[in-house]
């Protein structure tokens, strides 16, 4: 603290300028608290944070450096973990579906979700009524409601191979040839889990983007049909522009899910067959709760976060340039 | 209190919080009343004689037993946590083997029970074959060191078939290895999938080392489960298992669905009497008595004298146990043949009771199974056990190779690969 007073001391003015405020009794010593008591606000919720996500995350850290088990008091073991994680080829397998699971659960939503946002308002919304566009939309939203382990439970049955519903009504219409052993086939298995994700994540697009097409001046519409722009046209022109920020946020919030997705995997498939649907945070908790390698699941865990980490930030550097760019204009 | 002033006090509650993380667990004080954990159904041939051991013990020691009932699977995931703390019990079931017992009593979270195996004669209740999972090294390693549990029933893998199906379509009980195929293949002629089987859990990975023990000696298993000296995966025993498997999945034996069956969906399969045959342990034979609609009956695998099985789950009194006299009386009085024979009469499979106890006549042949699998010296452990992962993994192969993704050289290479990289240091390495 010294070093800080002697710098603000430093950069004070020799001669307080005759406007200038002065500092007065309640101030504080630390410059970016002076006069601003609203941080007093915040420091319930910054103790939180500490105990709740910092301190986990230095002791996560720390543990990706130990080989600790457990139980008894962890052993440093340096760089040990961090070596076997990249020769690891089921962690790097595990990202590799990462890779599927954002397609499931990111892009898919997002563009199913922005077609059916914008058809229920623009659409269903003005034709048959608001009523009509709100129960739909609602009806998107339920699985997103259903805790997903639960959903994840249902579709496998459905999925069975034996007297599993799906098969069941294919063979029923004469389609016995498509039946399949849905989850318990690799050519399928991960491809069965993506059709889940798609359901159980496109009402959470269709929720936020008929929110934000709710603040476009219906103007905007009317003048682009009075001009003869078509659905498309409009769609294009004024819907996709002007609901860029929701998109990012979905975009960026649904990339973290399904970056650490767990639920359904772990419900689902249990990470196989032979590891075919297995994700990082399953590997993660595999290797912490299953094989009692906690510095191991420690390191792979800290490395999920350093990616979702990373994911963030050029999202929201993606973002503000976009912002910029749109300012300029 | 200042804006600095919390901020430091905040640091200091997470730096202390994350120092206490490591501290270790005191041992509790006396308190005259036995706290026990299990995870047996109230049920259950185990529950049904633990309960009657609590009366007993109650009134014989005056003490009191404060049981709490968990789940397996709670116990499984959390009992290094608990026992690593203050809230421990002073006596609870623990999974037997390397990856469980074995971690907790090598970290030092069991306490040794040495003393009392020689006070009670405990080692001279059980047979030796029993005794394996009961012992262990400072490696945690199973079958020597110190005693740190005690197994009170037993538990094995053995074929149950639907009497009514065979009688139905001529099949026989076999009695060689060609007669089980012989058998399957009736089966199959008549579009009947001969066994229920589950690659998503346990069914098909102890097939699949029952194969390679019908090409194994003891010695092999010893250096499978103890390290006695490296596998060969490219050998006989596991490349005999592999491509059994494989055939008999070509042969329609086994469904390639059951990759995506759960063990639960095996045993309900032969329970409605959709598949004539299961392999799978004995503590499936209360719920078949319950819930099978159908005759049925059993008998072990044919043309080997070697069988998955063990000792069933252990004693285990922690080390920070504040009655561990009381937990260790408790442990004899469930060991006394009148508990035992109440275990065998519900559907158990007790290792101390005398058969004249046993009032119902459909468990003996269970215990007779078990006697013989005793007196050959047949129980072989689990294929599993080896490493903390293995089970997965070996999950994982068998479901390569039943949907065709793994060749069995693949899978052998994969097992291979996966059971030499878990092996702890001092094992030295297969040779996959």
């Amino acid at each position: 603290m010294t070093l800080i007073e002697s710098r603000a001391d430093a950069t004070r003015p020799a001669v307080a300028p005759p406007t200038g405020r002065r500092r007065g009794r309640g101030d504080s010593l630390v410059p970016f608290l002076s006069g601003r008591s609203y941080w007093w606000y915040l420091l319930p919720g910054f103790a939180l944070l500490t105990l709740i996500i910092l301190v986990p995350l230095v002791w996560n850290i720390y543990l990706s450096f130990t080989d600790y088990r457990g139980i008894i008091a962890p052993q440093w073991s340096g760089l040990d973990n961090w070596v076997t994680l990249f020769h690891d080829e089921r962690f790097w397998l595990s990202f590799r579906n990462s890779v599927a699971m954002i397609l499931a659960m990111v892009i898919a939503p997002t563009v199913i979700g922005l077609l059916v946002a914008a058809a229920l308002f623009d659409v269903i919304g003005r034709k048959f009524g608001a009523k009509l566009a709100a129960f739909l939309r609602a009806t998107y939203y339920l699985p997103q409601i259903l805790p997903s382990v639960i959903a994840a439970i249902v579709i496998g049955w459905i999925l069975r191979p034996e007297n599993g519903a799906l098969n069941t009504i294919l063979q029923a219409v004469g389609l016995g040839q498509f039946a399949s052993n849905w989850l318990g086939a690799p050519d399928t298995a991960l491809v069965s889990l993506m059709v889940v994700l798609v359901w159980i994540q496109v009402g959470y697009p269709v929720v936020i983007f008929m929110a934000a097409l709710e603040r476009v001046d219906p103007e905007l519409y009317e003048a682009a049909e009075i001009d003869g722009a078509g659905w498309l046209r409009r769609f294009a022109a004024i819907t996709m522009p002007m609901i860029r920020p929701e998109m990012f946020v979905v975009a960026l919030t649904c990339t973290i899910a399904a970056l650490k997705v767990f639920g359904p995997v772990y419900a689902l498939t249990g990470g196989g067959p032979n590891f075919a649907t297995i994700v990082p945070s399953y590997y993660s908790y595999s290797q912490f709760f299953q094989n009692q390698q906690v510095g191991y699941g420690a390191t792979i865990a800290t490395a999920l976060t350093v990616v979702i980490m990373l994911v963030s930030i050029v999202f929201v550097w993606a973002q503000n340039r976009a912002e910029r760019k749109e300012r300029e204009r | 209190m200042n804006a600095r002033r919390l901020i430091a006090t905040t640091g200091i509650a997470a730096l202390g919080i994350a120092a206490l993380a490591g501290c270790g667990p005191a041992e509790q004080e006396s308190d005259g009343v036995l706290t026990l954990w299990h995870y047996e159904g109230e049920n259950s041939a185990m529950g049904i004689a633990w309960n009657r051991a609590i009366e007993i013990f109650e009134e014989e020691t005056g003490a009191t037993v404060a049981f709490e009932e968990r789940s397996f699977e709670q116990i499984r995931q959390t009992a290094s946590q608990v026992l690593n703390s203050d809230e421990a019990p002073d006596l609870l079931e623990y999974n037997k083997g390397n990856a469980t017992a074995g971690l907790l009593a090598s970290q030092g979270l069991l306490a040794p029970l040495d003393d009392a195996v020689a006070e009670y004669g405990w080692d001279e209740t059980l047979a030796s074959s029993l005794q394996t999972t009961a012992r262990y090294d400072e490696d945690g390693v199973m079958g020597s060191g110190s005693w740190y549990g005690v197994p009170t029933y037993g538990e094995y893998v053995q074929f149950y078939y639907n009497a009514e199906m065979f009688d139905e379509y001529g099949v026989e009980v076999p009695t060689t290895l060609d007669e089980l195929e012989d058998a399957m293949q009736a089966f199959v002629d008549e579009g009947i999938t001969p066994l229920a089987e589950a690659a998503a859990e346990y069914p098909l990975g102890q097939l699949w080392y029952q194969l390679a023990l019908t090409q194994a000696d003891r010695q092999w298993v010893d250096d499978y489960q103890v390290y006695d000296n490296p596998v060969d995966f490219a050998g006989t025993e596991v490349t005999y298992a592999t491509d059994t498997v494989a055939d008999w999945v070509e042969s329609g034996y086994i469904s390639s669905d059951a990759t995506g069956l759960a063990a639960e969906d095996a045993g309900t399969g032969f329970i409605n009497g959709t598949y004539p045959m299961f392999f799978s342990g004995s503590w499936w034979y209360g719920r078949f008595l319950d819930e099978a609609q159908h005759d049925w009956s059993t008998f072990l695998f044919p043309e080997t004298e070697m069988s998955p099985g063990s000792s069933g789950n252990l004693w285990v009194i922690p080390t920070t146990s504040g009655d561990p006299e009381l937990a260790q009386e408790f442990i004899d009085i469930t060991l006394r043949p009148e508990i035992q024979a109440i275990m065998g009469d519900n559907g158990g499979v007790p290792v101390a009771a005398s058969p004249d106890d046993l009032t119902n006549d459909s468990s003996v042949e269970l215990i007779e199974n078990f006697n013989t699998l005793l007196d050959q010296d047949g129980l072989a452990f689990y294929p599993d056990w080896p490493t903390p992962t293995f089970y997965d993994e070996l999950n994982a192969g068998l479901q390569g190779l039943l949907n065709g993704s793994l060749s069995p050289q693949q899978m052998n290479e994969q097992i291979g690969s996966d059971y030499e990289a878990g092996l702890p240091a001092s094992a030295g390495s297969s040779t996959p």
